[in-house]
């Protein structure tokens, strides 16, 4: 192993994995609440808007993410306003991830027993207290396995942001690459990385799913 | 019709000769995955610790780390070991590959839906392991996990679309040439986008016809089920998925 190469590459995986992570929290934010707007208008009675709601699922869940990410960065430009990469890749993967967890969350608000929207409106609660305060807290052990799982495959599709320019990690692992070769160690150090963020979080989902169904 | 359309409908030979070429891949990546995931999931249930070592590696890795970069060793990592391949190999082995660990874990879960006393009254009727596999634990694996495994081609056909960054002639890189030549942007993207939800929603009424004549009795799974994310299905592993 080349170790200056892997000393000199340092710093500018470092300078990727913050853009990565900030990617990657900024889109977990942004998909999660797309996601419970859309699953909320889903399960709403409101026609349109149940319906507007399915259609963006399935639209965004038939076709790749890369679409979007193209459609968002370069359809802003088409329109003749500049974005930046950042911003673009945020709003491309929460709302290409948003539709993945809406269903998630779908899943579980559908899990509840509808009798307990007819108590709570019973015991005098509002719709929206019923659904807050009832029904969403209900969700949370079913939905938040899947969710986790779904957090693990946005962190790992914020690579594809390198496409539309967004110097995180992986575009800074192919630019030492570029510059100086060595594809084999260079790819062996950024998938490390990567595996350093997900891995943890997956034995958490396989924790979290046993327990489910214990 | 205004003349976008008619310039972006000039293209439309291209852009069908791109989507059989995202379809080819999907499928020849679609083999090698089931191929690899059976042999990984029969890994990770051996008895030799090796094997279990070797399989569990497999999975972890592709699983923890994303298909972009998967891809990218394939295609510029590998050939630096003196192994020389076109992109369009490249991106169908490393599309393959990945969905292979996914497929491991589906099949794995099947596996072990079906209950060990079958295994025993089967080993007692004189079967050897081998028939034991082939006859009566994959028929009925594959029986409740098959809406992971439709599921799993999908996520392979939008998966296509990253070999595009290695210069494989598929469908959004062709979307990409053309908005280049043509700079029609809202056209050309639309054409695309229809493209990928017609492929993807083929599929899923393709998975839905054969559950209904492969399986005795005949498998009736809603399109929704195929529509679920790939950790989703991790996350709900061999529970309950094939009904529900």
């Amino acid at each position: 192993m080349n170790f200056s190469l892997v000393f000199d590459s340092l710093p500018l995986l470092f300078q990727g994995l913050l853009m990565t992570l900030l990617l990657s929290v900024a889109s977990m934010i942004g998909s999660t609440i797309v996601g419970l707007v859309a699953a909320t208008l889903r399960t709403s009675r409101l026609p349109v808007g149940s319906q507007i709601a399915r259609v963006y699922v399935e639209i965004f869940r038939g076709s790749p993410l890369l679409i979007t990410l193209l459609v968002v960065y370069y359809g802003v430009a088409y329109a003749g306003y500049a974005m930046n990469v950042l911003v673009a890749a945020i709003i491309g993967i929460s709302v290409y991830h948003g539709a993945y967890i809406a269903e998630i969350i779908r899943g579980g608000i559908e899990a509840v027993p509808h009798g307990q929207w007819e108590a709570s409106r019973i015991l005098g609660l509002s719709s929206t207290q019923t659904f807050t305060s009832v029904i969403l807290p209900q969700t949370r052990k079913l939905v938040l396995p899947p969710l986790v799982g779904q957090y693990i495959a946005l962190i790992k599709d914020t690579s594809l942001a390198f496409i539309i320019g967004l110097a995180e990690l992986t575009r800074q692992g192919q630019s030492i690459v570029d510059r100086v070769g060595q594809p084999v160690l260079i790819y062996f150090l950024v998938a490390i990385i990567y595996f350093i963020i997900c891995y943890p979080l997956s034995l958490w989902v396989q924790s979290l799913d046993r327990r489910r169904l214990a | 019709m205004p003349y976008e359309w008619t310039t972006v409908f000039g293209y439309l030979g291209e852009f069908l000769q791109a989507a059989w070429l995202a379809l080819e891949i999907t499928f020849l990546a679609f083999v090698l995955a089931v191929v690899l995931g059976i042999l990984a999931a029969l890994g990770r249930n051996s008895r030799l610790k090796v094997l279990r070592f070797v399989a569990g590696m497999y999975v972890e890795a592709i699983r923890n780390t994303p298909v972009l970069l998967q891809v990218f060793v394939a295609y510029f990592a590998v050939p630096s070991l003196g192994i020389h391949v076109n992109a369009f190999t490249a991106g169908t082995i490393a599309l393959g590959v990945n969905v292979g660990a996914y497929l491991a874990e589906v099949f794995r879960a099947g596996i072990s839906s079906v209950p060990k006393g079958q295994l025993e009254a089967a080993g007692i009727l004189g079967l050897n392991q081998g028939q034991v596999l082939l006859s009566v634990v994959f028929p009925q694996a594959l029986r409740n996990v098959y809406p992971a495994v439709i599921n799993n081609l999908i996520q392979i056909l939008l998966g296509t679309s990253l070999l595009s960054a290695i210069a494989v002639p598929e469908l959004t890189g062709t979307a990409v040439t053309i908005n280049a030549r043509t700079l029609i942007f809202v056209q050309v993207f639309t054409v695309t986008l229809a493209i990928y939800l017609i492929l993807s929603n083929l599929l899923s009424y393709a998975g839905v016809l054969i559950g209904r004549r492969a399986f005795k009795p005949a498998l009736v799974v809603p399109r929704s089920a195929f529509r679920q994310s790939l950790t989703f299905r991790r996350a709900t592993n061999g529970t309950g998925e094939g009904s529900s």
